[in-house]
C-alpha cells in the first residue's frame, strides 16, 4: 500500500509524502474539512435565515423587498391576506400544477418552440417524469442525453422549475414555523412566502454561486453545440454548451440536483476541479443546515438547534465514513490480486478522488439534492449502503425548507414517545402536542417506507419490468430499491444499471415523487395549522428538555429505528447480500 | 377469584370473533395470520409449501403460538374488564328501589322510586334509606354512607348538603329536595362511566393506535416486499415463515396490551374510591402543572388547637390559665375544648360547677368573641381586634405577641376580664401529617402548588413556608379561586383543584382536573370531572401519580415492544435466508437450525405478551423523580433492555428446544 511521491521539485517534504502515502488519513481529513466548512457557513447564514423565518428586517430589504412588493401587487389581494392551511395548501397546489402543465407542454412539443436545437420531442412518460421530477425538487435524470433537451427547455423551463421547487419548499417551512409561533390560527400567505424565498434567499445565493462557478471555468453562454473530435473515441461528438454555471448554481443552491449533462457533476464541464466540487457541496448543504441551525434563534432555544445539529451530523458522519471506508477498501477480491492499491476508483473522477467523491455523494443524498460527481453504479455495495442509509431516512437534512419540515416530524414523534415514557403529555416549544399532530406526524413518517416498498415489491414480482438487467442478482435489487428510494424521498440520485427511461419507471417514479412531496407537505401544513391556534405555556422547564443530550439520543435512536425497522429485511437481500458476496455492482454484472 | 378467572378465559375465547378485534389492528392482523397458518397446517400442498412431518410440526406450532398470542391479549383485557364488572356489580347492588315519602299538598304519600322526579320534596325519617339523590332543605342529621365510601362512621349533613341515593339516615329526620330523575342519579352515572370506560379511548391512546396501525401496515408491506424479493432471487418463499416474520415484527406486545392498560386505569382509580368521569381526565392529571389547594382540610388538619398561654405582665400565670379555662368551658367548638384540655395539662382542672352563676356569651359572627358573664365578672376571649373594639382598650405588648403568633402561622385569641386584657392564647392549626413530604414530591415533579385560604396574609405565608407551598392567596374568596384557575389556564398550564362548595363549581368546571368531594354539594359534583367518595382532598396527589403511571406504562411498553424487533430481525432474517450462507454474518446468535430459530423467536413473542400482562394491569413502577432521571431509567430498562433482553431469551429458548430434542 505504498505510494512513492514523485514531487517535481525532487524534494521530500515529509508532510507531502505522508499525506500521499497515507490516503486513509488524508481522506479523513478532507472529509472533516468539508464538514467543518459546512458547519461554519451554515452557522453564518443561519442568522439571516432566522430573520426570514421571523419576518424581520434584513439588509436585502431595499432590493428584494421592492421586488417582493412589486410581484405582490401583481398578484393582487390574494397575496396580501394571511390564510389558513387549507387556502395556503390549495394555492400551493394550483401554483405548482400550473407550472407543471406549462412545463409539460414545453417538453412534449419542444421542437415547435424557438431555440430548439433538437430534433425530437420527449415521450409522454418521459415528459411526465421530467416535469414531476423538477417540480418536486427531485430531478431524477431519466433524460440522460443532453442533446435531447433544447436550450429553451433547459434554461427557461427547467431552471424556472428548479427555482419554483426550492422556493415552494422554503415557503412551506416558513408557514410551518409561523404555525408554531402564531396564535391567531393563520399560517401566512403562500405567494408572499414564495416570493420572499426567491428574492431574499435563493436568487441572491444563486447569483453569488454562479459568479464563483464562472470564475472557476464552468461554461456560461448560449453558443451552438460544439463539435469535438476526441482522439480516443474516434468520430465526432456534439457537445452542448450553454448557461451551465447558472444551472449548476440553482441546481445546488435549490438542492435540486438534476445535471445539465446526463452524467451530472461527474462531467468536467459541470465540475472542473476540487474547488468547484467543494463549492457545489457547500452550496447544496448550506441552506438545509443553515435552516436547521436558525431554529435556535427562531424559537430562542439554542439547545434545540444544537440537538438537531448533533443528531444530523452524527448520522452524516456515520453514512459518509461508511461510504468512504468502503470505497477506500475497494473490492477485496481485486485488491488481493496484489497490484497497485487504488481503492475503488472505478467511476470516479481522478481530479476529485475517493474521499471527495464520497463526501459529495453522501452530502447529495443527505440533502435532497441527488447530484453526483461519480458513478454510483460502480460504488462498492457497502459504499452504496452508506448512501442508501440516508435515503432510507428520507434525506435527513432534506431540501431547501423541507429539511426543517422532515426533522420536525421526527421531533414530534420522538417527543411523544419520550413524554409518555416519563408520564407527561407531549409539548413542543411549550405548545401542547395533541393527538391530531401526533397522528399526522406518524402518518408522514410511515408514508415514506410505504411509497418505496409498494412499487418495489411490485417490480420484484414482475422482473420483466427491469429492462436491461432482469437477472436475479442482489445488486439489481439494490439498484431498483435505490431508484424508488430516491424518487420517494425527492432526492433524484440514481444508480441505474437498467433502463430507467421506460414507461413503467417514468410513471411510477413520477407518482411517487408527487406523493412523496405533496402528501407530506399537506400533513405538515395541517400540523402547522393545528399549532397555529395554540399559545405556548408560560414558564416551562418541567417538560422534556429538547436541548438535553438524552433527548438528542432519543431523537437519534427514533430516526435510526424507524429507518432500520422498515428496511432491514429488504436490505438483507440487496446490498447486504451483494456486500457479503463481494460484488462490486458493476463487476457483479461481468462475473 | 377462580370463577372470575374462568369468566375472563371464556370471554377471551369469545374475543376471537374478528369484529371484536377490529379496534386493535395489530391483533386483527394476528388473527388473520392465525387463520392462514391453520389452513397452511391442514392443506400445505395448496399453499405450495413443503409438507414433510418436520414442517407439519412446525406449522402446527406456529398456529398454536398465534392462537396463544391472541388468547393472552384477550385475556389481559377481559381480566381487567372482569374487574370493572365487579365494580359495577357492587354499585348496582346499591341501587335498591325503595319508596320515598313525598311531601305533597295533601300530606305525605308513599311514592315508588321510579315515580320520583326532580324537584319533589321527600321526608326522610331516622333509619330510612334515602331513595334518590337530593339536597337537604330542612334539618340536620347523620348519614351512613358506608355503602358508597366504605367509611362506617356516619357523616353529618346540614342544610344545603347533598345526599346520595342508597345511603341511610341514622339520626333525626330531613326534608330533601330531589335533584335528579331516576336513572340519572350519581350512582347511575358512575355505573355508566365504569361500564363505558372500555369503549372510550383517550387522545393519547388514539395517537398510539394510529402509530401502531401505521407500523403494522409498514411491516405488512415490508414482509410482502421481502416475499417478492426472495422470489426475484429464485428462492421459493415459504408462506408460513413469512407469517412468522410478520407477527414477530408487528408490535403485538403493546398492541395486545393497550386495551387492558386503559381499562386497568379506570379500575385502579375506582380502587382509590374515586369516580373519574373519563379516562382523559385521569391522564390529564398526570400532566398537571399547578395544583390549587385549600388550606383547611388539605394542608392543615382544619381544627385549631390551643398550644400556649401568654399572660400579660403583672397577671399570674395560673390565674390567667384558669380564666381561659372558665371562659372556654361552655364553648363546645374544637378550639374551646382544646383550651380546656391544655389548661388541664398545665394543672388547672375546671368543672361545670365552677361556672355556677355565670351566663355563657355565645360566639356570633358580628361580635367575634365568646365568654362568660356573671354579675361581677365578665371574661371574654376573641380576636384581638374585636376585643379592642368592645372595650376600646389597647395594649402594645399584646399586639406584638399577636403579630408574633400570626407570623408563626398561629391564631391569637386575646382574653380580657372586666374590660382589661389578661393575655393571649396561641392557637395553632396543625399541618396534616405527611403533607410536607407529599408537597416535596410534587415539587420534585415540578408541580406548582397554590394555596387558597381565608386566613390573613401572615398566617398564610407561614403555613405556605412550613408546608412547602409555592404560592398562596390570603383572604381568598371562592371567586379568587376561580380567578387563579383562569390565570393559570391563560398561561397554558394544566390546573387541578379540589372543591366542595357550590361556589367552587365554576372553578371546578374550568380546571383541567377538578375533583369534588362526595360530601360537597351537587353543583360541585356536577362541575368536577372526578368525585372522591372518601372526601379526602389529598387524594388528588394519588390521582396525579396514577395518571403519570398510565402514561409511563404505555410509553415504556411501546418502546420495549418496538425495541424487541431489533433482535427478532437478527434471528429471523438470517434464518429465512439460510440458503445464502453469505448472510451468516447477520446470525449473531449462532442459531444453526433455521426452523428452530424461527420457532424460538415466535415463542418469545408469545411468552413476553403473557409475562407483561401483570405489568400492564398493575402499571409500571413510578417513583417521583426529575424528568431526566426518570427518562434515563426507563430508556435503560425498556429501551436498552428491550433490545438486549430478547437476544438472551431467544438464545435460551433455542437451547432448551434443541436440548429437548426438537430438530427440524
Amino acid at each position: 500500500m505504498s505510494y512513492v511521491s514523485t514531487d517535481s521539485t525532487g524534494g521530500t517534504n515529509f508532510w507531502v509524502s505522508f499525506f500521499e502515502s497515507q490516503r486513509l488519513v488524508s481522506g479523513t481529513i478532507i472529509i472533516l474539512i468539508y464538514i467543518l466548512l459546512l458547519s461554519i457557513f451554515a452557522y453564518l447564514i443561519s442568522g439571516y435565515i432566522a430573520k426570514l423565518y421571523r419576518g424581520e428586517k434584513t439588509w436585502l430589504d431595499p432590493i428584494s423587498g421592492r421586488l417582493v412588493n412589486f410581484f405582490i401587487n401583481i398578484f393582487g389581494e390574494d397575496a396580501k391576506k394571511d390564510t389558513k392551511m387549507r387556502e395556503y395548501f390549495i394555492t400551493l397546489l394550483i401554483f405548482n400544477a400550473a407550472a407543471g402543465i406549462f412545463a409539460f407542454i414545453f417538453f412534449y412539443f419542444q421542437t415547435y418552440f424557438p431555440f430548439a436545437g433538437v430534433t425530437h420531442n420527449y415521450s409522454f412518460s418521459l415528459s411526465f417524469n421530467t416535469v414531476t421530477s423538477f417540480l418536486t425538487n427531485t430531478n431524477l435524470q431519466h433524460y440522460s442525453d443532453p442533446l435531447h433537451l433544447s436550450y429553451l427547455s433547459k434554461t427557461f423551463v427547467l431552471t424556472g422549475l428548479m427555482f419554483l421547487a426550492a422556493a415552494t419548499g422554503f415557503a412551506v417551512s416558513m408557514a410551518f414555523i409561523r404555525g408554531i409561533l402564531n396564535e391567531n390560527g393563520r399560517i401566512g400567505n403562500f405567494y408572499r412566502d414564495f416570493l420572499v424565498s426567491v428574492f431574499y434567499l435563493i436568487l441572491p445565493l444563486t447569483i453569488l454561486v454562479t459568479i464563483i462557478f464562472i470564475l472557476s471555468g464552468v461554461p456560461q453562454d448560449l453558443s451552438q453545440y460544439v463539435n469535438v473530435n476526441p482522439i480516443l473515441s474516434g468520430g465526432i461528438q456534439r457537445l452542448p454548451l450553454g448557461p451551465v454555471a447558472t444551472w449548476e448554481a440553482i441546481k445546488n443552491i435549490g438542492t435540486n440536483g438534476g445535471g445539465f449533462y446526463g452524467s451530472n457533476a461527474a462531467m468536467p464541464l459541470e465540475n472542473p476541479n476540487w474547488f468547484t466540487n467543494l463549492v457545489e457541496f457547500l452550496s447544496f448543504t448550506v441552506i438545509p443546515l443553515g435552516s436547521i441551525l436558525s431554529l435556535g434563534k427562531v424559537f430562542n432555544n439554542r439547545g434545540f438547534a444544537r440537538t438537531l445539529y448533533i443528531v444530523l451530523i452524527s448520522i452524516f458522519f456515520f453514512t459518509t465514513f461508511m461510504t468512504f471506508f468502503a470505497e477506500y477498501s475497494g473490492i477485496p477480491s481485486i485488491t488481493s490480486l496484489g497490484t497497485l492499491f487504488t481503492g475503488n476508483m472505478m467511476g470516479k473522477e481522478t481530479a476529485i478522488g475517493i474521499s471527495q467523491s464520497s463526501i459529495f455523494s453522501s452530502g447529495a443524498v443527505f440533502t435532497s439534492t441527488g447530484a453526483a460527481d461519480s458513478v454510483l453504479l460502480a460504488f462498492t455495495p457497502a459504499g452504496l449502503l452508506g448512501l442508501m442509509g440516508n435515503l432510507i431516512l428520507n434525506d435527513p437534512l432534506g431540501g431547501v425548507g423541507t429539511g426543517v419540515l422532515n426533522i420536525f416530524m421526527y421531533v414530534i414523534f420522538a417527543i411523544f414517545i419520550t413524554s409518555l415514557m416519563v408520564g407527561k403529555l407531549p409539548e413542543l416549544m411549550s405548545i401542547k402536542i395533541s393527538s391530531k399532530e401526533i397522528k399526522y406526524s406518524t402518518l408522514s413518517l410511515v408514508t415514506h417506507p410505504l411509497l418505496v416498498l409498494i412499487p418495489f415489491g411490485i417490480t420484484m414480482l414482475l422482473p420483466a419490468l427491469v429492462i436491461g438487467d432482469p437477472n436475479p442478482r442482489p445488486d439489481v435489487i439494490s439498484s431498483v430499491l435505490y431508484e424508488f428510494l430516491s424518487a420517494a424521498s425527492n432526492n433524484g440520485s440514481e444508480v441505474g444499471g437498467f433502463a430507467t427511461n421506460t414507461a413503467f419507471f417514468n410513471i411510477a417514479d413520477g407518482i411517487l415523487m408527487l406523493m412523496g412531496r405533496f402528501i407530506l407537505m399537506g400533513l405538515q401544513l395541517a400540523i402547522a395549522q393545528s399549532f397555529a391556534t395554540k399559545s405556548p405555556k408560560v414558564e416551562t422547564g418541567r417538560t422534556i428538555e429538547t436541548g438535553s443530550p438524552l433527548f438528542a439520543l432519543m431523537l437519534f435512536v427514533t430516526i435510526i429505528m424507524l429507518g432500520v425497522l422498515s428496511f432491514f429485511p429488504v436490505l438483507a437481500l440487496g446490498p447486504f447480500l451483494s456486500w457479503a458476496k463481494d460484488f462490486n455492482l458493476f463487476i457483479g454484472g461481468l462475473l | 377469584m377462580k370463577n372470575r378467572f374462568l369468566d375472563a378465559l371464556l370471554n377471551s375465547i369469545y374475543g376471537f370473533l374478528p369484529w371484536r378485534l377490529l379496534s386493535s389492528p395489530v391483533m386483527f392482523v394476528t388473527e388473520i395470520a392465525f387463520i392462514i397458518s391453520v389452513f397452511a397446517a391442514i392443506f400445505p400442498a395448496q399453499f405450495g409449501i413443503p409438507y414433510t412431518p418436520v414442517y407439519l410440526d412446525f406449522y402446527v406450532s406456529v398456529a398454536l403460538m398465534l392462537f396463544l398470542t391472541i388468547l393472552f391479549s384477550n385475556l389481559s383485557s377481559s381480566l381487567s374488564e372482569g374487574k370493572s364488572k365487579a365494580i359495577t356489580e357492587s354499585l348496582k347492588s346499591l341501587r335498591k328501589e325503595v319508596t320515598g315519602k313525598q311531601v305533597t299538598d295533601n300530606g305525605i304519600q308513599e311514592v315508588s322510586y321510579s315515580n320520583l322526579k326532580k324537584g319533589d320534596i321527600l321526608r326522610i325519617e331516622k333509619g330510612d334509606t334515602i331513595p334518590i339523590d337530593g339536597e337537604i332543605i330542612e334539618g340536620t342529621g347523620f348519614v351512613n354512607e358506608s355503602s358508597i365510601t366504605g367509611e362506617s362512621r356516619p357523616s353529618r349533613k346540614i342544610l344545603g348538603d347533598s345526599v346520595t341515593g342508597g345511603t341511610i339516615l341514622v339520626t333525626d329526620s330531613l326534608l330533601v329536595k330531589v335533584t335528579s330523575n331516576p336513572g340519572e342519579t350519581f350512582l347511575d352515572r358512575m355505573i355508566n362511566i365504569v361500564e363505558s370506560s372500555k369503549r372510550m379511548k383517550t387522545p393519547n391512546e388514539i395517537a398510539l393506535t394510529v402509530f401502531l396501525s401505521g407500523v403494522t401496515l409498514v411491516f405488512l408491506v415490508v414482509v410482502s416486499a421481502v416475499f417478492a424479493e426472495s422470489g426475484f432471487l429464485s428462492v421459493t418463499p415459504n408462506l408460513v415463515i413469512f407469517i412468522v416474520l410478520l407477527i414477530a415484527l408487528i408490535p403485538t406486545t403493546i398492541g395486545g396490551l393497550l386495551p387492558a392498560i386503559g381499562i386497568a386505569s379506570i379500575n385502579k382509580i375506582a380502587q382509590y374510591n374515586i369516580i373519574a368521569k373519563s379516562g382523559k381526565s385521569v391522564e390529564n392529571a398526570g400532566d398537571i402543572d399547578t395544583i390549587i389547594l385549600d388550606k383547611t382540610g388539605t394542608v392543615t388538619m382544619g381544627d385549631r388547637r390551643a398550644v400556649k398561654f401568654y399572660p400579660k405582665k403583672g397577671v399570674e400565670y395560673i390565674d390567667f390559665v384558669r380564666a381561659c379555662a372558665l371562659a372556654s368551658l361552655k364553648d363546645q367548638t374544637a378550639e374551646g375544648m382544646s383550651i380546656v384540655k391544655l389548661a388541664a395539662s398545665e394543672g388547672v382542672t375546671s368543672e361545670m360547677k365552677d361556672l355556677e352563676g355565670y351566663d355563657f356569651i355565645p360566639f356570633s359572627a358580628e361580635t367575634k368573641y365568646s365568654g362568660i358573664k356573671s354579675t361581677g365578672e365578665e371574661i371574654v376571649k376573641g380576636a384581638l381586634k374585636s376585643i379592642k373594639a368592645k372595650y376600646k382598650i389597647s395594649d402594645v405588648y399584646l399586639e406584638g405577641l399577636c403579630n408574633g403568633i400570626s407570623a408563626r402561622g398561629g391564631t391569637a385569641l386575646a382574653v380580657a376580664r372586666n374590660g382589661e386584657f389578661l393575655g393571649v392564647i396561641e392557637l395553632n392549626d396543625m399541618l396534616k401529617p405527611g403533607i410536607r413530604q407529599r408537597l416535596e414530591l410534587l415539587k420534585k415533579m415540578n408541580i406548582k402548588t397554590i394555596m387558597c385560604t381565608g386566613d390573613d396574609d401572615i398566617t398564610a405565608a407561614y403555613i405556605a413556608k412550613e408546608s412547602g407551598i409555592d404560592e398562596y392567596v390570603a383572604n381568598s374568596t371562592p371567586m379568587d379561586k376561580y380567578n387563579v384557575v383562569l390565570r393559570e389556564k391563560d398561561r397554558q398550564r394544566m390546573v387541578a383543584m379540589v372543591g366542595d362548595g357550590t361556589n367552587d363549581a365554576p372553578a371546578l368546571a374550568q380546571a383541567d382536573v377538578g375533583m369534588a368531594m362526595n360530601s360537597g354539594t351537587q353543583a360541585a359534583k356536577e362541575a368536577a370531572n372526578m368525585v372522591d367518595l372518601d372526601s379526602d382532598p389529598t387524594k388528588l396527589m394519588d390521582v396525579i401519580f396514577l395518571g403519570k403511571q398510565i402514561l409511563i406504562t404505555r410509553g415504556s411498553l411501546t418502546a420495549f415492544s418496538v425495541a424487541n424487533d431489533f433482535s427478532k430481525y437478527f434471528v429471523i432474517v438470517p434464518a429465512i435466508f439460510s440458503v445464502f450462507p453469505q448472510l451468516g454474518f447477520l446470525n449473531i446468535l449462532g442459531l444453526t437450525d433455521p426452523l428452530v430459530a424461527i420457532t424460538s423467536a415466535l415463542i418469545f413473542n408469545t411468552l413476553i405478551l403473557l409475562m407483561l400482562v401483570p405489568l400492564a394491569l398493575r402499571g409500571v413502577r413510578y417513583k417521583p423523580t426529575s424528568i431526566n432521571d426518570l427518562l434515563k431509567r426507563n430508556i435503560t430498562i425498556y429501551g436498552l433492555g428491550g433490545v438486549i433482553f430478547p437476544f438472551i431469551v431467544i438464545k435460551v429458548i433455542y437451547l432448551i428446544l434443541v436440548a429437548g430434542g426438537v430438530h427440524w
